[in-house]
């Protein structure tokens, strides 16, 4: 594993973002440390999503979309004019709150898409194709049918596909949105442990609904919310353990012991 | 976090997708909206050149080409006018609107409220194919199979109905071939299609819970289409009511088989064999037209595109705004 | 576009045995009162039709509505007896083009009819010798030739309008919507002004880009519609694999609207195949066969059609009916493949298509 590119430090400073003329998010800042896995935790709605998407500059491709602020991936900010949303992209991976294998592919194929499209030659594709869905931990599962459409897998297992097309392009960050909204039980705790391994090898950023899964998982926690008709912001941000155990904030105490939201 | 009421300036929006495309995505974007903008230069290349060879009969014409009732070639200098073209045309997209609709909406009615999902795509695809029939083909059948037939519908409607004026004849002697009548009748066979397939699309994207709903719960399917489809889907049928009418100013050979063209303006007796239709008159004079009458022909056709785009235009606007759920 | 699975609408659900008894009576008696008329007064079909059997299939569907619902129920009646009869309308003039169609073209079919060409035909010849060769040949090449230059630039504009975010999309689709209002003798008119400014001959050539501005509204539409159809999250997904837009386009987004596009071609190619009015204003015709697009004579279906449609001798008027008869076979065929293509996608794509819908 020592091929592996090494986890970097990712930070936002002062984000904002609008949609069209409205203002969504206010001035974020957050900090998320090399091999640490940062859970943003918030009611629907408060901007979690928006602000993920912000991280790897995939919020740009909505029609009207607007930013301020920085985003900083070891010192160099993402937004910059000689930094391109490609190379951003290589770097920074994401996975989705739906699966979304491509569905004119083989699983095989998937896994090597994200080499393809990026336009780097393929060596010891097998090679690659293995230790990613290792990774994923799905391989035992699919090892025997790789030349098989990416869309006869369950929900699970394409998620975790998903996630394996990610890690095939050796990402120093992982961002996910709610990777396991969609999923049962049983694949929700699979992807929870991956993420886990993970996280020895790269910068885990995951948006989670679901407070005990943001405990399991998570070594810091931002709390994310937004009053009626405000931009939404960060309310809290610390340790996992203090988040949920000793907020210090009012707000905070109330959401994450289920008394709103 | 701070929630400090320090005021900090107000936060600056940047420029997103900043930083190089790569030369792949530049080609591709360039590539691509060259393509789109073709649609611009198409519009203007015909506009433009259409102008240019209109021009000579423009101006030797004058206003009068317009409204004029008059065409003569042996006359010099030469005689064009065609307002007994344009009015027929709109006179024949008229009488074709008021038959198309009914029937159109009619099957859109069919189509979504009432048969059974498999019978509905059947319907479907029939009227799609007779979208697809050619209008040559349509206007071949038109000749030789429905003007006899409508030709009798003609005399049926004037010998009971003649006292209206619109159903007058001269003489019943003229027959009732070649009527605005019947060329209304092969546009709206032609124009059906489209109506069908806007009106379809606004029908089916109702609330359907809510219409079953209510014909569960005993209303009646009269007021249903009454109180929830009419009001809200209304808008959408009209401006798919005009994109039939601008097909139909532009049908031409289906047209130029059924109608008797003369330049004696018709000015709605629908059942006489006399009457103008623009693009059809192009097709016919266009055999054994002169030099200067080619340019009469085309200053015509300028005439029949501005028409036509207008209410295209118009249409187009109704529709989308119609069905906002095609919007990106 | 597509039908979305929807709970049949039952009318008769709720409907006992009794009930569906009067309603079969309704249906038949108005028929067959009519027909007595008929035989009876030798009242003129048409009239019959309008004025005796409409009227009585309103007042016997009314007359169930009313013993059913009450009064709602003549309502129910009549639009339903309106909806059926005005579909019925339609449905019999489809069905009577086509039949006339091939009970007419019938009689032109052989196998010369097809290969041969009509250079030593004259009005009266039988239909024994000649044919449509030539003019199949013919619009082979011009349309052909149209596709080829209108299939790049349509998919092209339909990938700007799906992938681009630039503002001027909606102009452009507003544009391409007007276009397709274009009426086809303008188009043809447009050519032939150009030849003439720029003292052209006429040729196929002519004919293929006037058949250019009918041709590219459709396929830009469709293909438009057709890469709607593939669901953004996959784009999205290849962007954040550190995709350009160009490779995620043509790696992820293309393979799976791929058979959208082929239906947007053959869509196109039925849109234009049957055009007549600006091949007669820009393709000079012949009765011998050319394989030249660029000068000389060519002859097309439609303008094959168009040419013996206007004879008063029967063969060949009949030509004219085997020549359409060609041309619906022709029509036909193309429509039956985009049939046959959504059917195959539709099941293929299953676990996507719900997501494209929203």
């Amino acid at each position: 594993m020592n091929s592996l590119a090494k986890a970097s430090t990712l930070s936002s400073e002062n984000i904002s973002v609008w949609f069209g003329q409205r203002q969504v998010l206010s001035d974020v800042n957050l900090v998320f440390p090399a091999n640490k896995v940062t859970a943003l935790i918030g009611p629907s709605g408060c901007g979690k999503s928006t602000f993920i998407r912000t991280l790897n500059r995939m919020h740009e491709l909505i029609p009207g979309a607007g930013l301020a602020g920085s985003v900083y991936l070891d010192g160099k900010d993402i937004y910059a004019e000689d930094f391109d949303a490609v190379s951003v992209r290589i770097k920074i991976g994401m996975v989705f709150q739906k699966p979304n294998p491509f569905p004119t592919m083989t699983i095989r194929d998937n896994i090597l898409s994200g080499l393809r499209l990026s336009g780097r030659k393929i060596e010891n594709g097998d090679e690659v194709v293995e230790t990613s869905l290792r990774r994923a931990s799905i391989w035992n599962e699919v090892k025997d049918r790789l030349n098989d459409q990416a869309i006869s897998l369950s929900g699970g297992q394409q998620q975790r596909l998903c996630i394996a097309r990610s890690l095939a392009m050796n990402p120093q960050v992982l961002l996910m949105d709610e990777p396991c909204s969609a999923l049962d039980p049983g694949s929700t705790r699979r992807i929870e442990e991956t993420i886990q391994e993970l996280s020895s090898s790269m910068t885990i950023v995951i948006v989670t609904h679901n407070m005990q899964q943001a405990q399991r998982v998570s070594d810091q926690t931002a709390f994310f919310l937004a009053d009626d008709n405000t931009p939404g912001g960060v309310v809290e941000f610390g340790a996992t353990e203090q988040i949920f155990n000793g907020p210090i904030d009012q707000r905070t105490n109330d959401y994450v012991n289920g008394h709103f939201g | 976090m701070s929630e400090s009421s320090v005021t900090k300036p107000a936060p600056v929006r940047r420029k997103l997708s900043a930083g190089p495309l790569s030369t792949g995505d530049k080609w591709f974007f360039r590539t691509t909206s060259i393509a789109a903008n073709f649609a611009f230069v198409l519009v203007a290349f015909i506009l433009i050149f259409l102008f240019i060879q209109a021009l000579p009969a423009l101006t030797s014409q004058g206003l009068p080409f317009v409204y004029g009732t008059e065409w003569n070639n042996q006359q010099d200098p030469i005689v064009m006018q065609i307002g007994p073209m344009i009015w027929g045309s709109l006179l024949i997209g008229a009488i074709g609107v008021v038959f198309a609709t009914p029937l159109a909406v009619s099957l859109a009615y069919l189509i979504v409220f009432m048969l059974p999902s498999r019978l509905a795509k059947v319907a479907t695809t029939l009227v799609d194919l007779l979208a697809a029939l050619p209008s040559v083909i349509i206007g071949l059948w038109g000749l030789f199979v429905f003007s006899p037939v409508a030709s009798e519908w003609g005399a049926i409607l004037n010998k009971y109905l003649g006292w209206v004026p619109i159903f007058q004849v001269k003489s019943a002697d003229n027959g009732f071939g070649g009527s605005p009548f019947i060329a209304g009748w092969i546009v709206a066979i032609m124009i059906v299609p489209i109506i069908t397939s806007i009106t379809r699309e606004v029908f089916s994207q109702l609330d359907r819970d809510l219409i079953n709903g209510a014909l569960a719960l005993g209303g009646s399917r009269f007021s249903t289409f009454r109180r929830v489809i009419f009001p809200t889907s209304a808008g959408a049928v009209v401006g798919g009511v005009l994109l039939g009418l601008g097909r139909a100013l532009g049908e031409t050979v289906a047209i130029f088989y059924v109608l008797q063209i003369t330049f004696n303006i018709n000015w709605g007796q629908i059942l006489e064999p006399n009457g103008g239709a623009v693009a059809s008159m192009i097709l016919s004079k266009f055999g054994e037209a002169t030099q200067e009458e080619v340019s009469g022909l085309i200053a015509a056709g300028l005439v029949l595109f501005i028409l036509t785009l207008g209410i295209n235009f118009i249409a187009s606007i109704i529709v989308n705004r119609a069905q906002p759920w095609r919007k990106n | 576009m597509s039908f979305a699975p929807r709970p049949a609408v039952q009318p008769w659900a709720r409907v006992n045995t009794g009930r569906r008894i009067q309603i079969l009576l309704a249906s038949i008696v108005p028929i067959l009162l009519t027909a007595a008329v008929i035989l009876v007064t030798g009242l003129d079909r048409n009239v019959a039709l309008m004025g005796v059997f409409l009227p009585l299939q309103l007042i016997a569907a009314s007359a169930v509505g009313f013993r059913a619902f009450g009064r709602r129920g003549v309502g129910d009646a009549a639009l339903i007896v309106f909806v059926v009869f005005f579909a019925t309308f339609v449905l019999v003039l489809l069905a009577s083009v086509v039949f006339s169609l091939v009970s007419q073209g019938a009689q032109a079919m052989s196998w010369g009819f097809f290969t041969q060409n009509n250079r030593y035909v004259s009005n009266t010849t039988s239909l024994e010798y000649g044919g449509v060769g030539h003019a199949i040949i013919g619009t082979l090449l011009v349309v052909g030739l149209t596709t080829v230059v209108t299939v790049p630039l349509g998919i092209a504009m339909a990938i700007y309008l799906t992938q681009s975010q630039s503002k001027t999309k909606g102009i452009i689709r507003t544009l391409t919507q007007a276009i397709s209002g274009l009426p086809s003798v303008v188009a043809g008119l447009f050519i032939l002004s150009i030849a003439i400014t720029l003292d052209w001959q006429k040729s196929g050539f002519l004919g293929s880009m006037a058949l250019l501005p009918l041709m590219l509204p459709t396929i830009a539409r469709v293909a438009e519609e057709a890469l709607r159809l593939v669901p953004v999250d996959l784009r999205y997904a290849a962007l954040a694999l550190g995709a350009p837009n160009y490779r995620a386009f043509f790696q992820v987004i293309l393979p799976a609207a791929k058979s959208g596009l082929v239906t947007a071609i053959l869509l196109g190619v039925a849109r234009i195949i049957g055009e007549t009015a600006p091949l007669i204003l820009t393709v000079p015709i012949n009765n011998g066969t050319s394989w030249n697009l660029f000068s000389g004579e060519i002859m097309t279906l439609p303008a094959y059609v168009y040419n013996y449609l206007g004879s008063a001798f029967v063969p060949s008027q009949n030509r004219a009916w085997g020549g359409a008869l060609v041309l619906m076979i022709l029509v036909a065929i193309l429509f039956g493949a985009t049939r046959i293509l959504s059917r195959s996608k539709s099941l293929k794509s299953k676990p996507t298509k719900e997501k494209a819908s929203k």
